[in-house]
């Protein structure tokens, strides 16, 4: 593969076909961390480029309004088991409120047809690095992934641990809205009246242990209590009327929902530092925590594993930490030296499975998800739809995710998806590579053929025999093309 | 604070388990066919066994833990109960083919979900000192090979070149038998584990195309009880991490609903393995039980000892193995978990020894680099080996 497509592959998704390569790459690259791109998509199976709809992005209090709206009509209709036998005025009112299914397709577009695709392999890395999952969460966790990770993917990223610790995204997915300090005003009420309340300490030490320090650090059980208490009365409940939640916090904003009744009195220490009472606690607390000596260390290792190599050497790993010390954690100086150090090492490095999709869809200009205005579903809720057959077997943005065996919208532990090849090197995994590739191939009219994209990277003699003993026919060309070592990121024979 | 409805979408949600089924046909093994099979169901979270398995003589349990507690449990005996989910599992124990065992958990107590997961699959004497499985490893001291039925390839089976997974795809047009040329020209350009990947999946089985955890266990038990057919399994269930609403209606009854899930996966396997259930011994594995006292959030947080569910035709005789530690303050880990008084990785030797047939000597140093780790064989299964 020519040095361009070698590094769009490890650090980026692939030039698209009319993108001129440049010429020197490590400052194109960094450039990239910079690069100013809407979300782009497209309307319909067969229409231009073009950004993402305003209205299909509300902000966060939008999203809840729809949540809200959701609940109220899922409420009534559970009340009279004769108003929706057949869930169709459910299923029209997740089409019209819910998010996730938009927020999925979006994700998809920005990767396939972004300009920015090496400031969008960050953004990918950090969505996992900040795992958010579950039930409610799904509601606001493209916002998340868009305003609290990608928009502050060019400052410190001690404002980037902040924002997304204090996300309703977050604060739901692990437990901490409901979490009070044992001594808070809420706490020694609801006792006296002979009810529950009390400290949840799930975020904390997943706050320690995955987001920052790692066990490395040694923290105790002390350390991850008192960072819970530093957390209680933080979040929001989605469910809960606006006129209600200002009661509760004196604001009206679900990203700054800080109970001041269901905080811990007194300050706290945490792995030696003092954290002081209040609602300032928390950034005190992250910032404390983003700049610690194991943060660095932890993450500078997960980023080489991740962009570098599996088993990134002590040299990477230090030229990452040295430029993390040395710009107070500013991120586009911490991924300036990975790219640095990923141009520099020539390891292949296996792709995720969502990016070997983006990366295969960009290379062949195929056209594989469907459009905005196209979001289905199970289509129940049209039935008089003269497409209603053809919708309904439609697999939907949600599902591809979901069957090639990796998603940020489904279940998953808070640790997220592994970097290394092995946890990944599977006969399933592998085939669903396979059947993909055939997908796409027959479905998303690929507008350039197996030999094209050959010649356009440069690819390497092992790949083009690979590739002529499939013979003539162009499917299996295609398939055996994107499923090469080259093409997935493995070392070759 | 309103309640939460249970909303149908968050019922399905909490329904729903990640499941993976394991155990696959092994060409061209050569040892002599051994006893038994073993398959691992994997609890994801932190199952907590107190719960589970309510130990109501133990007078503090009430005190401590009264909203956590299931009101309708059944009574084993005069001590311990069984959580009203548990209904197959409840029924195997009454006719001897299901055992418990109590306060027990691999040795590990730093409460981090994803060093514990390392443990209890790797079985590791530190977290991430193991990359292979201490089923793999098994698997390759017997000289044979397993199948997990999912989509990555889990740690606990890691460790035998023959394993292999599977998990139904769902993927429209395509063939259900891939393309063989294209598979070996694959295999042929790729290196190493890559290239056996590819050479296993131009012979691929394709079989039960449901992705239900019954569904799969039951598609592992058939192929289990197949001749030649394999003879370890893993499936793996989550959202057992109940730090809040842990069985309440605001949470969807989330500790309810998958041990009901691991209920089914039993029943699933029962009817699967037909005839070869009598030879079969099923085991389920978690990180970490969890506290003792309940939070403030009408869940448990990470704690130390928990509770095995161990079932097959290869028990003859029920029972709850337990040193019972109690749950009184001065009797809890660190003041706050249940103690852990039998080593988990025990139970995983007995039940790789009477499946496997595998010595226990050899087990506990091969497999588990513990040469002294304590022999319960006899306390589980009443035949002896």
């Amino acid at each position: 593969m020519n040095e361009q497509f070698r590094v769009a592959q490890k650090i980026g998704l692939m030039f698209h076909h009319d993108t001129p390569l440049p010429e020197d790459i490590k400052t194109w690259a960094i450039s990239q961390l910079n690069a100013n791109s809407p979300a782009l998509g497209i309307k319909t199976f067969n229409s231009k480029i073009s950004p993402w709809p305003k209205s299909f992005q509300p902000d966060l209090n939008g999203r809840i309004k729809l949540f809200i709206r959701s609940a109220e009509i899922e409420q009534k209709l559970s009340s009279d088991p004769n108003a929706d036998p057949n869930y169709k005025l459910q299923e029209k009112s997740d089409f019209e409120n819910f998010m996730g299914n938009r927020d999925v397709l979006k994700f998809a577009h920005r990767n396939i047809y972004g300009k920015d695709q090496v400031r969008l392999r960050f953004m990918s890395f950090w969505i996992n690095h900040f795992t958010i999952s579950g039930d409610n969460s799904e509601q606001v966790s493209g916002h998340a992934y868009d305003e609290a990770i990608l928009a502050n993917l060019n400052g410190s990223f001690d404002l980037m641990l902040y924002k997304v610790t204090s996300h309703p995204g977050m604060l739901t997915f692990l437990d901490n809205w409901v979490s009070s300090g044992p001594n808070s005003k809420y706490t020694l009420d609801m006792k006296r009246n002979g009810a529950q309340a009390g400290l949840n300490d799930n975020l904390a030490r997943e706050l320690m242990e995955l987001h920052t320090v790692s066990p490395a650090a040694k923290y105790t059980e002390t350390d991850i209590n008192n960072a819970a208490k530093v957390l209680a009365g933080w979040g929001t409940y989605m469910k809960t009327p606006l006129d209600e939640l200002n009661k509760l916090a004196k604001t009206t904003d679900h990203w700054n929902m800080y109970k001041e009744d269901w905080a811990e009195p007194g300050n706290k220490r945490v792995l030696g530092k003092t954290i002081y009472a209040g609602k300032g606690g928390l950034r005190q607390l992250t910032d404390f925590l983003a700049s610690h000596e194991n943060t660095i260390l932890f993450l500078s290792h997960k980023l080489a594993e991740h962009f570098i190599s599996d088993n990134p050497s002590k040299s990477d790993i230090n030229y990452i930490a040295s430029a993390w010390r040395e710009s107070n954690g500013n991120l586009d100086q911490i991924h300036s030296a990975v790219i640095e150090r990923a141009i520099q090492s020539k390891e292949p490095k296996f792709q995720w499975p969502i990016i070997w999709l983006f990366q295969t869809l960009r290379l062949s200009k195929a056209t594989y998800f469907h459009g905005w205005d196209e979001i289905w579903g199970p289509c129940n809720h049209c039935p008089d739809d003269p497409d209603r057959d053809a919708k309904v077997n439609y697999m939907t943005s949600r599902n591809i995710f979901k069957e090639i065996g990796q998603s940020f919208w489904h279940s998953r532990q808070p640790n997220g998806y592994s970097s290394k090849k092995d946890d990944w090197v599977s006969g399933e995994m592998f085939d669903r590579r396979i059947r993909f590739a055939e997908a796409i191939y027959n479905a998303g009219n690929p507008q350039f053929t197996s030999d094209q994209i050959m010649d356009r990277i440069g690819a390497h003699k092992s790949t083009r025999n690979l590739v002529k003993s499939m013979g003539m026919k162009e499917k299996n060309r295609f398939i055996a093309l994107m499923c090469s070592p080259e093409l997935m990121g493995l070392e070759y024979v | 604070m309103s309640k939460f409805e249970i909303s149908r979408r968050e019922f399905l949600k909490a329904s729903a388990a990640s499941l993976f089924l394991a155990g696959v046909p092994i060409s061209g093994y050569t040892k002599d066919k051994p006893p038994g099979t073993i398959s691992v169901i994997v609890l994801e979270g932190g199952m907590d066994g107190l719960s589970a398995v309510p130990p109501f003589g133990d007078q503090n349990l009430m005190k401590l833990r009264r909203g956590v507690t299931p009101d309708n449990f059944l009574k084993l005996n005069s001590f311990f109960g069984l959580h009203p989910s548990l209904k197959t599992f409840s029924a195997l124990l009454a006719r001897n083919n299901a055992s418990i065992v109590h306060a027990t958990n691999f040795p590990y107590t730093l409460r981090s979900h994803f060093e514990g997961q390392n443990l209890m699959e790797g079985g590791g004497l530190s977290p991430f000192s193991e990359n292979t499985g201490w089923l793999g490893r098994s698997l390759d001291l017997a000289n044979l090979g397993g199948r997990a039925l999912s989509l990555d390839m889990p740690l606990i089976l890691r460790g035998n070149n023959d394993n292999d997974n599977y998990f139904p795809a769902n993927i429209r047009d395509t063939k259900k038998q891939l393309n063989s040329k294209l598979m070996n020209a694959l295999a042929m350009a790729h290196n190493n584990n890559e290239a056996d990947v590819f050479n296993k999946l131009s012979k691929k089985y394709v079989g039960s195309s449901r992705r239900d955890p019954a569904s799969l266990a039951k598609y592992a038990g058939q192929e289990m009880a197949k001749e030649n057919g394999p003879l370890a399994s893993v499936i793996r269930v989550d959202r057992f991490d109940t730090h809040a609403f842990q069985d309440t209606d605001m949470g969807n009854f989330q500790l309810s609903s998958q041990l009901q899930v691991v209920d089914e996966v039993i029943a699933g396997y029962r009817e699967g393995l037909g005839k070869a259930w009598n030879k079969s011994i099923i085991l389920t594995l978690t990180e970490f039980g969890r506290t003792v006292r309940e939070n403030g959030t009408w869940g448990t947080d990470h704690g130390y000892g928990s509770a095995g569910l161990l079932a097959g035709g290869a028990i003859t005789k029920s029972g709850v193995i337990s040193e019972w530690p109690g749950l009184a303050n001065n009797e809890q880990f660190e003041q706050r978990d249940l103690m852990s008084t039998i080593d988990y990785r025990s139970v995983c030797a007995a039940c790789i020894e009477k499946a496997l047939g595998l010595d226990h000597d050899l087990i506990a140093s091969k497999v588990f680099s513990t040469p002294k780790l304590p022999r319960v064989y006899d306390h589980i299964f009443s035949q002896p080996a």
